[in-house]
């Protein structure tokens, strides 16, 4: 562990250079939930206090002289109907929030894990509910949606990654961050629905680091981003977070340094991120980044790694399915702001924790963890249904 | 490891076994008596089958729930989708006030009540050994927290 924290300060070190922070016209909100304490002078102002509000996740952008919106959903993990149909109600209430935006969301980006185990009944369950849903919407994948099939189904439904499109002055890119795992099913024979198994289980250890971007897409991302100027807004948008969170369960993509490389000379990025089903804020030099909340069941905070900049949202309720998840809705304002409303769907005075009782990872203040031990010895029965 | 009959044979021959070396033939000296290597290995082995049993239980393994009699879930949901390394389970502030069930609870009445809440599972006996396997994982992966009962 001390070198895992030697290592860290190292690379914040190369990484935080003196006084590299994103561009301040893209302003942090208290919409946003970041400790204020943690902030310079000059940001802290719109971060006086924290969003009130009833909870998905959405975002407002501007850039120039136009200001729009669009909304947010990822992590649905859908099962067959006669499996779970809590997590049905959930993505169908979502879409049909998004759909009722007023004035509406410009696009919706559907941020992966649309299914659970990457079944077909379950995709097409998902591409159904999302027609509630009439504006644009874009797609990138998580690996629930992707190890049954490798991604045949999923790309069927939903095209290719990656992706860029300019829209209002700002240059969206849509990033693959799962497809890449390294081979663990063939040397143990695995069928389909073991490989999808394993994947499944966020806190297993036989589908290893597998999220990553690539050198692919690390070159295609170098060569979309080239043309652009380093001032003008940049959102990249990604299953896992573009920073290393917590790596034994995928918290991260094992290559977020080269990530970071690329994305160094632009002075106004946002990414933003699905995979952890929880309320996130971090800032690596000029690349801040944001975590959206699930429809389906929050994560818990990981033992170690929450970003220092992070307010944590309250213990979940695991008596209400409706607590501790949600959407988004983001806007980009005129000079770039860009503000995120978490849409929880939980008493809309209720979402923060900051007392050591109610916070999320406050809470677990006197817990130390051990990684499993069950799914090292092969044969290994299965960690799924 | 492969979950037969013969490996939870095995784990009742093995307590047999240390049944038989901590009884002898001075049963009043049982604690007294140094430990051997041989028996610390077994104490251990006795331990851990229990943990893994609980870990495939706690991860929703099928195999492992026919064989030990229960259905802990009936949503497709597994322990561990909410709880990854038994992550906020808590078991070192049992027993406490736990207001889901507005009362005083033990962590055998907390995994029963998320068996039948969130998994809308069947709930299992205290002294089972579904109980004791998951009793077991969750203590282990929380080996280390501090001992706090009763912190809400």
């Amino acid at each position: 562990m001390d070198h895992l924290q030697d290592e860290r300060r190292e690379i914040a070190r190369a990484l935080k250079t003196p006084g590299a922070r994103p561009d301040p016209s893209l302003q942090i909100t208290r919409r946003t939930f970041v400790h204020k304490s943690l902030l310079t002078a000059g940001v802290a102002a719109g971060a006086a206090t924290f969003g009130w509000f009833p909870l998905i996740n959405t975002v407002d952008l501007a850039w120039g002289q136009t200001a729009f919106k669009f909304a947010w959903v990822s992590d649905t993990h859908l099962y067959p109907k006669n499996v779970n149909t809590r997590f049905v109600e959930k993505a169908v209430r979502a879409m049909k929030e998004v759909q009722a935006m007023n004035p509406p969301a410009d696009f919706l980006i559907f941020g992966g894990d649309l299914a659970q185990l990457g079944d077909p009944v379950e995709l097409d369950l998902g591409n159904d509910i999302l027609k509630e849903v009439k504006i644009r919407k874009v797609f990138i994948p998580g690996e629930h949606d992707w190890y049954l099939d490798m991604g045949k189904k999923w790309e069927a439904l939903f095209g290719k990654q990656p992706w860029t499109f300019d829209h209002k002055g700002v240059r969206f890119v849509g990033l693959d961050t799962v497809s890449r795992a390294a081979d663990y099913w063939t040397a143990k024979k695995m069928t389909p629905t073991e490989r999808m198994g394993h994947m499944a289980t966020l806190d297993g250890s036989v589908a290893g680091a597998w999220a990553g971007v690539g050198r692919d897409q690390l070159e295609w991302l170098n060569k979309t981003l080239s043309s652009w100027a380093k001032d003008r807004p940049v959102i990249v948008f990604t299953h896992n977070p573009l920073y290393e969170y917590y790596p034994p369960w995928n918290f991260w993509v094992r290559d977020w340094r080269e990530v970071q490389e690329v994305l160094k000379p632009y002075k106004n990025v946002t990414n933003i991120h699905g995979h952890t089903h929880q309320v996130l804020y971090n800032e690596i030099g000029t690349m801040r980044s944001i975590g959206m909340l699930a429809t389906s069941w929050p994560w818990p905070y990981a033992p170690d790694g929450v970003p220092a900049l992070t307010k944590c949202h309250l213990r979940a309720d695991p008596g209400d399915h409706f607590d501790g998840v949600g959407w988004a809705q983001l806007s980009v304002a005129a000079a770039g702001k860009v503000e995120n409303e978490y849409m929880m769907w939980r008493k809309k005075d209720h979402i923060l924790g900051e007392a050591q009782p109610d916070s999320g990872c406050g809470d677990n203040g006197n817990q130390i963890l051990t990684p499993r031990l069950a799914d090292r010895e092969w044969v290994y029965p299965g960690s799924y249904k | 490891m492969r979950l037969t009959r013969s490996t939870l044979a095995g784990s009742a021959v093995l307590l047999a076994v240390v049944a038989l070396m901590t009884m002898g033939a001075n049963r009043a000296l049982a604690h007294k008596e140094k430990h051997t290597p041989d028996q610390l290995k077994i104490f251990e082995d006795l331990f851990m089958e229990q943990v893994k049993l609980g870990d495939l239980l706690f991860h929703g393994d099928g195999a492992t729930e026919k064989k030990l009699n229960a259905q802990l879930s009936k949503t497709g949901m597994a322990c561990a989708m909410c709880h990854p390394f038994a992550s906020d389970t808590h078991p070192h502030e049992f027993p406490k006030f736990q207001e889901q069930m507005n009362k005083f609870a033990t962590l055998r009445d907390m995994i029963n009540w998320c068996i039948e809440k969130p998994n809308e599972g069947i709930k299992i006996n205290d002294d089972s050994d579904a109980m004791k396997a998951l009793e077991a994982y969750i203590y282990w992966s929380n080996r280390g927290s501090r001992l706090d009962a009763g912190r809400h």
